[in-house]
């Protein structure tokens, strides 16, 4: 039921999910950007938002390349409930706790943030996330149909879209609670909703925003900005399978 | 412009929200530089790094055997790698950075042939 109380809200109410949460900020995408035959903002193709393949050809990271790969004001650091914070720091204390480093898909938002890069091949009806980051993939009918009200719980959960004008918002729930938000130690519950806008800029990048609601966990909701590249050269999807030869368990040394 | 690009201290921010598949700092000391210089023994070009063992002999004849870590194969193709850019047998050199744990692993950063070409097959260090 809450399920599809937050879909019947997307549909319903657009202008309640733009003034969702902290989101303030400017959001709309802009009018002159590349476009579909029909009339959408062209969203296809190979993107990334962080990563040494980003820059140039030898994987040389010269001083601040890497790094900030964000738009928008700074959205500061998750508001956790107080008596959970120090849930937080002990699990991001120790990397072996990180889903991530357990090989494990990394969910929505944090896998948009991945070293490598995604694929998006987009349709009049349906948008197609393919992600290189442990075979993961998203495929979003764009009719804003509600979310199914049995949903199992998964790592990537599910996700319902439409256009906003040039906006693409994407409602995702139904999450597992094994995957991290962005930022160590960012556990979240299976209440975990997340909106997200992408909008097309002129200079064809796309301004990725995420807003994260947890009530379980989060005092409010709470924001990831990125900013998603195509890579400087021709591009392909590669296969990753990280449990091939995950070596690092058995060596990464806790801080705590 | 309201959409201005993040300055600094949100990039420190965001440097840790990038997804690799581990932290540098939880397995490897970046205040202790390592190297090695020897042959190549065994390649593991697989996900979700690539591991190069090398063998090296000391002045005294003592073999030391290092595994050095690397990016995984995808970073290292669209970085100018090629599965056959290092082959068992090749002399090299690697710097990089000591393990944590104190096991004979490092992480590498920078490979040198004897011909002076030289590639990076793993990060920097932050």
């Amino acid at each position: 039921m809450r399920l599809s109380l937050f879909a019947s809200l997307l549909v319903t109410l657009p202008v309640s999910v733009a003034a969702f949460g902290q989101s303030t900020a400017p959001v709309k995408a802009a009018a002159n950007v590349l476009r579909t035959s029909d009339g959408k903002p062209d969203l296809s193709g190979i993107w990334q938002a962080f990563g040494v393949t980003l820059f140039g050809e030898t994987g040389e990271l010269r001083p601040g390349e890497g790094t900030a790969s964000s738009w928008g004001p700074p959205v500061g650091p998750a508001p956790y409930r107080p008596e959970l914070i120090a849930k937080v720091k002990e699990l991001g204390a120790d990397n072996r706790k990180d889903p991530n480093v357990q090989c494990k898909m990394a969910g929505v938002p944090r896998i948009t943030g991945s070293v490598v890069p995604m694929e998006v091949i987009q349709t009049p009806k349906k948008i197609a996330f393919l992600y290189e980051s442990g075979h993961a993939f998203r495929i979003v009918a764009l009719d804003g149909k509600p979310h199914p009200a049995d949903l199992d719980p998964s790592y990537m959960g599910h996700s319902t879209g439409r256009w906003d004008g040039d906006t693409l918002l994407v409602d995702v729930v139904g999450f597992n609670n094994i995957t991290w938000l962005p930022g160590p130690g960012h556990f979240h519950s299976e209440s975990l909703h997340v909106v997200e806008r992408y909008m097309l800029q002129p200079d064809n990048t796309i301004h990725y925003e995420a807003t994260m609601e947890d009530p379980e966990v989060l005092t409010k909701p709470w924001l990831y900005r990125l900013i998603l590249r195509h890579p400087p050269r021709e591009e392909r999807i590669m296969e990753s399978d990280c449990h091939d030869n995950n070596q690092d368990l058995d060596h990464i040394v806790p801080s705590h | 412009m309201k959409l201005g690009i993040c300055t600094l201290a949100c990039g420190i921010w965001f440097s840790s929200t990038a997804i690799a598949h581990h932290s540098f700092a939880a397995e490897y000391d970046a205040e202790k530089p390592a190297s090695i210089a020897g042959t190549v023994t065994k390649i593991d070009w697989q996900n979700p790094h690539v591991y190069l063992t090398v063998e090296a002999k000391d002045e005294t004849g003592k073999t030391s055997i290092m595994t050095v870590e690397g990016h995984p194969p995808n970073i290292l193709r669209r970085t100018g790698w090629t599965r056959d850019s290092i082959k068992v047998g090749d002399s090299v050199s690697i710097s990089g950075w000591a393990s944590k744990d104190g096991s004979q692993r490092m992480a590498g950063r920078e490979v040198t042939w004897p011909d002076g070409k030289k590639l990076f097959v793993g990060p920097p260090s932050h």
